[in-house]
């Protein structure tokens, strides 16, 4: 072989390496969403999807850091924590920068681990046990708020708005629904109030029966349920037909209309739900305009508030990406613990986040189930 | 008192349901020794089928408390389920019958994420809804105890169910061939009975039988959910241990059992716990009667 030959050849390789090497800065940034899209929960999943497309095409419409294009991963894990593992390995192995998820947050804790010693920033949306925080994981954040705060929140709306003195706490043995019922029951019984029972349902039963005779036999003002609404529209059937007349008050996984289907709207007026509000109700000009582009995309308003909650996920990590110049889940982390601050979200305004990567302040509100089956805020 | 008569109400009612699937899995297991894991997703596809055709007869004008167009409604899911049942059968077992039974096993659970991804795929993935008010709401205040006419209806329709499929394995010709081909295949098929066509006849009767209960629990609870056969499948099928497998009537008795323990486990212990004491029952059950509560029959099973 000629040494013009070997020079040209070389020279030749070097410029397709220079070439391919000019597009990779152009390349999209990988962003990953994680999410129950089928099973148990696939209505948030589903309504996760929607947001997040919606947010990905304004945001693609300009680029982000010169240009780039997001590009989202998706990983159906089905609200089950064994699927949760193999999708976060999953979004590991794709070159995900940062993720969004999950929905429960018995699917967020073992993925948070992957996550963590894969060193990828993760932003749950909607997962508000309080220990998944605990573990001193520096790139775990969340968009919503604790159980502990709705717990506080429920405790005095029972006893100061409903004067229910004596209750009832009852949760799935789901991560969130523990925790949260735990919560309530702490701050409810700090503040005078007489618990009477703290039990679990098993979620995969439909005869709730049982146990609400048990509960209606105790005699309760108020019953404060903290699992899912698939759960809570049966509970709440079942014990209109058990004849029951205490107050029922659930959780936040309960603010979705799915609940007043299932359970009928003669059992499900009347009853209350603590939660973030829902996003009509959301104060601030970008709340508005992006519920009003998601009318206009989809030709319905979002239907729970986790769904926004999941763009506002995007959004921040978009935002962490702009500030920091980089892709880089350490810069990132670093700027959202200490500099990120007072950013006008789709879910209000997002004051910050502390050293836990928690979200800073509380929107907690009570709603009432209206006779035209509507979620009307209570005053 | 109201209370533990309540609780006695909710369990036979819950353990009526288990009783009804039950029986799927029991009369299979008697006559193929094979235990039917499509059972569950059979009754599950009931359910959703159910919701179709009262969704078209109320679409047809008629008003949801038309009793009486639920009868056909009921028979045609029941026949269309058997449908599915007999090609389950040709499609799923029968190839596999001289392979041994875990082949055949392992082929039920295929069925099962088959049937389940099927009906994931044509109806959503998300919870689906009974239209209300089927039944008039008619209510007895029994010592405190709250009994609804709708929940009469579903005990006796599966009272009736039950013992129409007693009788008809004891008292009728097919049911005698039917026992004969339980006790051994090759001396039922030396007395000249076509043993092909008893199992085509069990796979029409025990899906027929889960389909009914799945329109029926998907009325009375009013909410059905793609994956509830693997719920109310494990629990019948743990009623149908209880019981005695193959062993119709140890199926409903096991069926009723499992319902009752559940009901009272939660109402005097904790609904957290019901399953941990239902299950450690069964397992002393079974300790004390290897063979199920009524299984002593050994040598004439079903």
């Amino acid at each position: 072989m000629s040494k013009k030959l070997l020079i040209s050849i070389t020279l030749l390789l070097m410029l397709s390496i220079a070439v391919g090497c000019k597009p990779a800065a152009k390349e999209p940034i990988k962003i990953g969403l994680q999410a129950p899209i089928t099973g148990e929960y696939a209505y948030e999943g589903e309504g996760f999807v929607k947001v997040i497309d919606l947010v990905v095409e304004q945001i693609n419409e300009k680029g982000i850091l010169g240009g780039r294009k997001i590009e989202i991963v998706k990983c159906d894990d089905m609200g089950k924590p064994d699927e949760s593992s193999k999708c976060a390995n999953q979004l590991v192995s794709a070159g995900v920068k940062a993720v969004v998820g999950s929905y429960s947050s018995t699917c967020t804790e073992p993925a948070s681990e992957i996550y963590n010693e894969a060193g990828i920033l993760q932003i749950t949306p909607s997962s508000t046990a309080t220990r998944l925080s605990q573990k001193g994981f520096q790139r775990f954040f969340r968009v919503c708020f604790l159980d502990d705060r709705q717990g506080l929140f429920a405790a005095k709306f029972m006893l100061e708005k409903l004067g229910a003195d004596t209750a009832v706490f009852l949760h799935d043995n789901s991560t969130y629904a523990k925790g949260l019922a735990e919560w309530a029951e702490k701050y409810y019984k700090e503040a005078g109030g007489n618990s009477l029972l703290i039990d679990a349902i098993n979620p995969e039963d439909t005869d709730f029966k049982p146990i609400l005779t048990k509960i209606k036999g105790l005699n309760p003002k108020a019953v404060y349920f903290t699992g899912y609404h698939p759960q809570g529209g049966l509970l709440l059937k079942q014990s209109k037909e058990l004849g029951a007349d205490f107050y029922w008050v659930m959780g936040n996984a309960c603010n979705n209309p799915e609940m007043i289907d299932i359970a009928g709207l003669d059992a499900a007026k009347g009853t209350y739900v603590t939660t973030e509000p829902l996003p009509k109700d959301i104060p601030g000009d970008v709340a508005k305009k992006f519920y009003n582009d998601f009318v206009a995309k989809y030709g319905e308003p979002p239907a729970s508030i986790w769904w926004v909650m999941a763009g506002d996920a995007l959004r921040v990590i978009v935002k962490a990406m702009e500030e920091t110049n980089s892709t880089d889940p350490a810069k990132m982390a670093e700027y959202l613990h200490n500099e990120f601050a007072n950013y006008p979200g789709i879910t209000g305004n997002i004051i910050g986040f502390d050293e836990k990567g928690d979200r800073k302040g509380t929107v907690h509100v009570a709603y009432v189930i209206t006779d035209a089956g509507e979620f009307e805020l209570v005053k | 008192m109201g209370q533990l008569l309540q609780q006695f109400i909710n369990g036979l009612t819950i353990g009526s349901f288990y009783a009804l699937i039950a029986l799927g899995y029991t009369m299979v297991y008697g006559v193929l020794k094979l235990i039917n894991f499509a059972h569950g997703d059979l009754f599950m596809l009931g359910a959703y089928l159910g919701l179709t055709l009262i969704g078209i007869a109320l679409g047809a004008g008629l008003s949801a408390s038309m009793l009486l167009s639920l009868v056909p409604i009921l028979l045609a899911v029941m026949g269309i389920v058997a449908m599915v049942g007999i090609a389950l059968e040709r499609a799923a077992y029968r190839p596999l019958y001289r392979a041994g039974r875990l082949p055949a096993v392992v082929s039920a659970l295929g069925a099962s994420i088959f049937l389940q991804n099927f009906v994931m795929l044509t109806y959503g993935a998300r919870y689906r809804v009974y239209p209300k008010g089927i039944f008039p709401e008619v209510l007895w205040t029994i010592g405190g105890a709250r009994l609804y006419l709708e929940q009469i209806i579903m005990l006796v329709l599966a009272f009736l169910l039950m013992t129409g499929l007693y009788l008809f394995v004891q008292r009728t010709r097919a049911g005698t061939a039917m026992r004969a081909v339980a006790l051994d295949h090759d001396t039922a098929r030396l007395m000249g009975i076509d043993v092909y066509r008893i199992i085509t006849l069990v796979f029409i009767i025990g899906p027929a039988l889960g389909a009914a209960g799945g329109v029926m629990v998907g009325i009375f609870y009013g909410r059905i959910y793609f994956t509830m056969g693997w719920t109310y499948g494990l629990k019948a099928f743990i009623a149908a241990i209880l019981g005695g497998i193959g062993n119709i009537p140890g199926a409903m008795l096991g069926g009723v059992l499992l319902g009752i323990i559940e009901a009272l486990a939660t109402g005097f212990v904790s609904d957290a716990w019901k399953n941990a004491i239902a299950f450690f029952i069964l397992v002393l059950i079974l300790i004390l009667r290897p063979r199920g509560l009524l299984g002593e029959r050994v040598a004439e099973k079903l």
